[in-house]
């Protein structure tokens, strides 16, 4: 196990430049979860770390070990595709022996760590089959265990699940978790899917266009986000943005004439335009003389809970309610968003006032 | 009259039993035979030919004692040495293009240089004139190099044909495999060329079999370029077959006997790897 630093790395492709002067710390056996749009640089930047991109500037430290000029095969880090890219002619225990037969590792020896690693996913009945003869989440366990049997110094996962049905892919999220737990190995873990980021990973690191937005636990992120983009992607359902300007007193008011308070202790000049970020389940239903009127739209009961999506003034705003709620699309209710739940944006730049 | 009758007559013919005839149910198979016969008839006329006896070679008889007389004949006229030839031309060519042209093909697919394109269609070029257009060339450098009339002459020669056929299909064949597998076999401690032998040739090998098939015919068929490249020593069967054309008559057994240990090669070989061929030439043509 080893750390991963990352020191002002740049990539190009042509003219474009893909990454602008990155920096990250991967500590010692920690699980960082790389999230991000699609085209944010997330793949390239784990593909470098893999040795399978160049890096064009900045350099990537394995430990004390400089990277750049390492084949991948001399890195000892391994990689689970998003394609599982299992060698089809090869048998599951073939696959996962590859990378020992390849180090020299006695037959013997190779048999007693596939065995283990079979024993560790739960594939010792599948040994004998080809990747053919797998279902999707067999296949992904595989994938796994081919990285784990190497016993290497990081992992490095490339939107693993996102091949896999819905229900496999919670069911993978805690194996992937759990395996983590048991095993300790540094890994860096790239998704688009900030669920998954924000229940594995012990630090999220969000990219938007090349760039790092913020880096944090999960909590940190969806408690503080560092600006309205982080704000908007981290969270389901995604935190509601309304845009307003600053008034006098200590309130803002909405483009279409709500006024909402500020979080204490925040002063703006007045006619400063910002977001006003409110999480759904802090937008709570009450009775009418307290909140502001809202019209129903959707009505999605969960069975936990009850998504409501409302207009408000000339916005669409989403409300999450523990409560079971019984009203008709069109009708009235009302909407009271948590004064010291707010999040404040500046509108120009996007970063966070408050 | 007959037009007011066709105007009253059902547009389909009235429901019958449904009883068709043996032709009829088996209309498909009798074509196929057919079809067939007509394809094999020249063959197997060779053969019966070649089992005759010289004298009534062309006798209407249908029925004959068969005799390997004109096999015998053959290996006492040095038509083995010709036989032998062509074993070795044709299996050192396509040896030496697979060899050559098998990583050729793959650097091609793979690396993405900027004189690709052009590298690929100008080995193609190779192809596109007629045979003849080379003749002349091909037969002063040879004598130039003194390889004129020699095995490995006329193997180098087949050897400029037969690259761009593998280098052309082994590309399609390699574009297939997914670079993922061979990234993962980077990841996994491999090096470009071990991920080459370890994961993607194995996967290709269908296609590899297939192309050194036709590799192995294209040289073992020729007849023009042993004719005019080789004089004694290095002739092929081809060209010998054709030595039994002679100013004091045409020896037809013997004709048909070579002609009938030629194909024997191409026809056991095909049929050993038809499973390879059939789907190494369909492979890569729908995406997985």
């Amino acid at each position: 196990m080893a750390s991963i630093s990352l020191r002002h790395l740049r990539k190009h492709y042509a003219a474009q430049t893909v990454l602008h002067d990155l920096s990250l710390e991967i500590r010692n056996g920690e699980f960082v979860a790389l999230v991000g749009p699609s085209g944010c640089g997330k793949s390239t930047l784990l593909r470098m770390v893999a040795g399978l991109e160049a890096v064009d500037e900045g350099e990537i430290l394995l430990g004390t070990q400089r990277l750049n000029e390492v084949a991948p095969r001399e890195r000892n880090i391994a990689m689970v595709f998003q394609n599982y890219a299992l060698y089809p002619h090869m048998s599951v225990a073939e696959n996962l022996g590859f990378a020992l037969r390849l180090q020299g590792v006695r037959p013997a020896e190779r048999k007693l760590r596939v065995d283990r690693v079979a024993h560790i996913l739960n594939l010792q009945e599948l040994l004998a089959r080809r990747p053919a003869q797998l279902s999707g989440g067999q296949r992904q366990r595989v994938a796994m265990g081919r990285a784990i049997v190497r016993e290497p110094q990081a992992f490095l996962f490339d939107e693993p699940l996102s091949n896999l049905d819905a229900k496999l892919r919670v069911q993978m999220r805690t194996e992937i978790k759990a395996l983590h737990q048991r095993l300790g190995t540094t890994t860096l873990y790239v998704t688009h899917d900030q669920i998954e980021a924000m229940t594995m990973a012990d630090r999220i690191v969000v990219l938007r266009d090349g760039r790092i937005e913020q880096v944090g636990t999960p909590l940190e992120l969806y408690d503080r986000p560092r600006n309205a983009f982080v704000a908007g992607f981290i969270g389901a359902p995604a935190m509601n943005l309304l845009a307003a300007r600053a008034h006098e007193g200590g309130r803002v008011l909405t483009d279409d004439g709500l006024q909402l308070p500020l979080p204490a202790g925040l002063r703006l000049a007045p006619g400063h335009a910002v977001w006003l970020g409110v999480r759904p389940e802090h937008l709570q239903v009450t009775s009418a003389d307290q909140g502001l009127r809202a019209e129903v739209q959707v009505l999605e009961p969960t069975g936990a809970e009850t998504q409501i999506a409302a207009r408000l003034g000339g916005q669409n705003v989403i409300a999450v309610s523990r409560e079971r709620i019984d009203l008709r699309p069109g009708s009235a209710l009302s909407l009271r968003p948590l004064a010291h739940q707010l999040h404040v944006f500046d509108q120009a730049s996007g970063a966070r006032l408050n | 009259m007959h037009a007011e009758a066709a105007l009253y007559e059902p547009p389909f013919p009235p429901e019958q039993p449904r009883r068709r005839s043996w032709l009829r149910r088996h209309a498909r198979e009798t074509a196929a035979l057919v079809l067939l016969a007509v394809l094999l008839f020249p063959f197997f006329w060779m053969v019966q030919l070649a089992l005759r006896p010289a004298d009534d070679a062309f006798e209407p008889a249908l029925l004959f004692m068969p005799t390997l007389d004109a096999f015998r004949a053959l290996w006492q006229d040095q038509f083995a040495r010709a036989f032998g030839n062509s074993l070795l031309t044709s299996t050192l060519s396509t040896a030496l293009s697979l060899l050559i042209g098998v990583p050729a093909a793959y650097v091609l697919t793979r690396w993405r240089f900027r004189a690709r394109r052009h590298v690929a269609l100008w080995i193609l070029c190779t192809r596109m004139a007629p045979p003849i257009a080379f003749t002349i060339p091909f037969f002063l450098a040879l004598r130039w190099s003194g390889l004129l009339d020699t095995v490995w002459g006329l193997t180098l020669i087949y050897l400029t044909f037969n690259l761009a056929i593998v280098i052309w299909l082994m590309q399609s064949f390699f574009a297939a495999i997914p670079a993922a597998l061979e990234e993962a076999a980077w990841m996994d401690g491999c090096g470009i060329w071990s991920a080459f032998w370890h994961v993607t040739l194995p996967l290709t090998l269908p296609g590899l079999v297939s192309t050194a098939v036709l590799c192995f015919i294209f040289s073992w068929s020729d007849f023009f370029f042993a004719l005019i490249l080789t004089r004694t020593q290095a002739i092929t069967a081809p060209v010998a077959i054709v030595n039994f054309l002679q100013y004091d008559g045409w020896e037809w057994t013997k004709i048909a006997a070579a002609g009938t240990l030629v194909m024997l090669p191409v026809v056991a070989f095909t049929l050993l790897v038809r499973k390879y061929l059939v789907r190494g030439l369909t492979a890569g043509g729908v995406k997985d």
